[in-house]
């Protein structure tokens, strides 16, 4: 099986291929043009790809591909029902469902809004106990316009969900998305009157760990954090060798659950990376403390990493991956120790994600 | 009869055909007819705001949007509003 990189970006899908040593790979696409390409995903349980593609003129559609992007099928009739008082504005990102339930996805999207799809990307319904919480009307919408952009489902137990939504906060689910009770205890609005509030946090990335599924991490407007308690209460991680709290991408070890990756911003008033370079910070220790890692990026960078453009595999050692705004792939595969530029002078690049090929 | 023209982008997103023969009344029956209906209404059947649709050259915006009546018309055409970057 030889490594695959999905690059979404502002304009179209790109495809970077490579072996199991993650050094020689290559470039194809763009598929989907006229799309931009807001996520781009792998279904680890049938090897299709899904995108969630926006076009400012067609509105937000999915795409599903079974041949590695060489034709793909839309969904149908997606949007939200008249009676929630909502439009779909805008889809941002594609989870595939637990193994268990072979043919279900999920999809996060602009206002606010969960989809399900029991027909593997076919047709989705509005997942209500989300879109229409009792919280909503504190929700408020940041730059991203409330984008649902993080949905990770507990391995051990399908029923166990969470979903992110941005300026809304993180929301977790035991009953398969049925109800949803909201997971930011600890967390910081520092932008909002109470600075700690039930809802209304500015998650921009939220992830589990697969080996340690009780243990969660989120990059926030407002710092980064980890919980070991399945989002009931959360720990702010920063300073100690973190220049900024603030950024986007957030990006975990494969089997480590003390190792994670964040690509800070200078702050939200000055949104590119700190201190004139390109860095990856890393904590080894659950996020007491961080290091630089800089071999083979660039200096000096003024640099933008989008909420979806970072990712790592499941190999040994583990490839981490992010895509720059200014259209530059970046590789590592050794943990981040060392980087190599795959790519450049794409579009802004708005996801990466990686997936095999055979 | 009625031929509806749909731009590249459209066409690709309906299979590679870029030009329909569609039997409709009206143009909200012409393109509810297409396969990529959902690319130019939204989801409460409204025509999207940057969707521009020309009968005979006239924009049905000026018309009776989607209501325009086709009896007579040989043309539909969509094009997408000069937006966007």
């Amino acid at each position: 099986m030889g490594t695959l990189l999905l690059v979404g970006t502002r304009k179209g899908l790109f495809l970077l291929r490579s072996d199991d040593e993650r050094r020689e790979w290559e470039l194809e696409g763009p598929l989907l043009t006229g799309w931009s390409v807001f996520h781009a995903t792998q279904d680890p349980r049938d090897g299709d790809l899904y995108v969630a593609g926006n076009n400012f003129v067609y509105g937000g559609t999915v795409q599903r591909s079974s041949d590695l992007g060489q034709t793909w099928k839309r969904s149908e009739g997606l949007g939200l029902p008249e009676d929630t008082g909502l439009e779909l504005a805008e889809v941002w990102h594609v989870e595939p469902g637990h193994p268990s339930e072979p043919d279900t996805l999920w999809l996060g999207a602009t206002p606010g809004a969960l989809f399900r799809s029991d027909d593997r990307g076919e047709t989705w319904e509005a997942v209500r106990g989300l879109v229409q919480h009792k919280t909503r009307e504190r929700w408020e919408p940041g730059a991203g316009g409330m984008c649902c952009h993080s949905i990770q489902i507990d391995p051990g137990d399908p029923k166990r969900m969470y979903a992110a939504i941005s300026a809304a906060g993180a929301f977790r689910t035991e009953d398969g998305g049925a109800t949803w009770a909201p997971a930011n205890t600890g967390v910081a609005a520092d932008f909002l009157p109470d600075p700690f509030p039930e809802v209304g946090q500015c998650v921009h990335k939220l992830l589990l760990h697969p080996e340690r599924p009780d243990r969660v991490w989120q990059q926030n407007h407002c710092g980064v954090y980890r919980s070991d308690d399945r989002g009931e209460t959360w720990e702010r991680l920063e300073g100690n060798g973190l220049p900024s709290g603030f950024g986007f991408p957030l990006a975990l070890h494969p089997r480590n659950p003390d190792v994670a990756f964040v690509i800070p911003e200078e702050g939200a008033e000055n949104r590119v990376t700190p201190d004139g370079r390109l860095g990856v910070y890393r904590t080894d220790d659950g996020g007491k403390s961080w290091r630089l890692l800089e071999d083979g990026l660039p200096i000096p960078a003024w640099g933008s990493v989008m909420r979806e453009g970072f990712a790592s595999d499941s190999r040994d050692p583990a490839g981490i991956y992010f895509g720059t705004q200014s259209g530059s792939v970046f590789v590592s595969a050794t943990e981040g120790e060392q980087w190599q530029e795959v790519a450049r002078q794409l579009p802004p690049i708005l996801s990466v994600e990686v997936g095999e090929w055979s | 009869m009625v031929v509806v023209r749909l731009p590249a982008l459209l066409a690709e997103q309906a299979g590679g055909q870029r030009e329909f023969d569609v039997d409709a009344a009206t143009v909200g029956d012409a393109l509810r007819a297409l396969p990529v209906s959902d690319l130019l209404l939204d989801e409460r059947g409204n025509l999207r705001r940057l969707v521009n649709v020309y009968v005979d050259g006239e924009d049905a915006r000026e018309a009776e949007g989607l209501q325009t009546a086709l009896s007579g018309a040989q043309e539909v055409r969509v094009i997408a509003a000069v937006a966007g970057g």
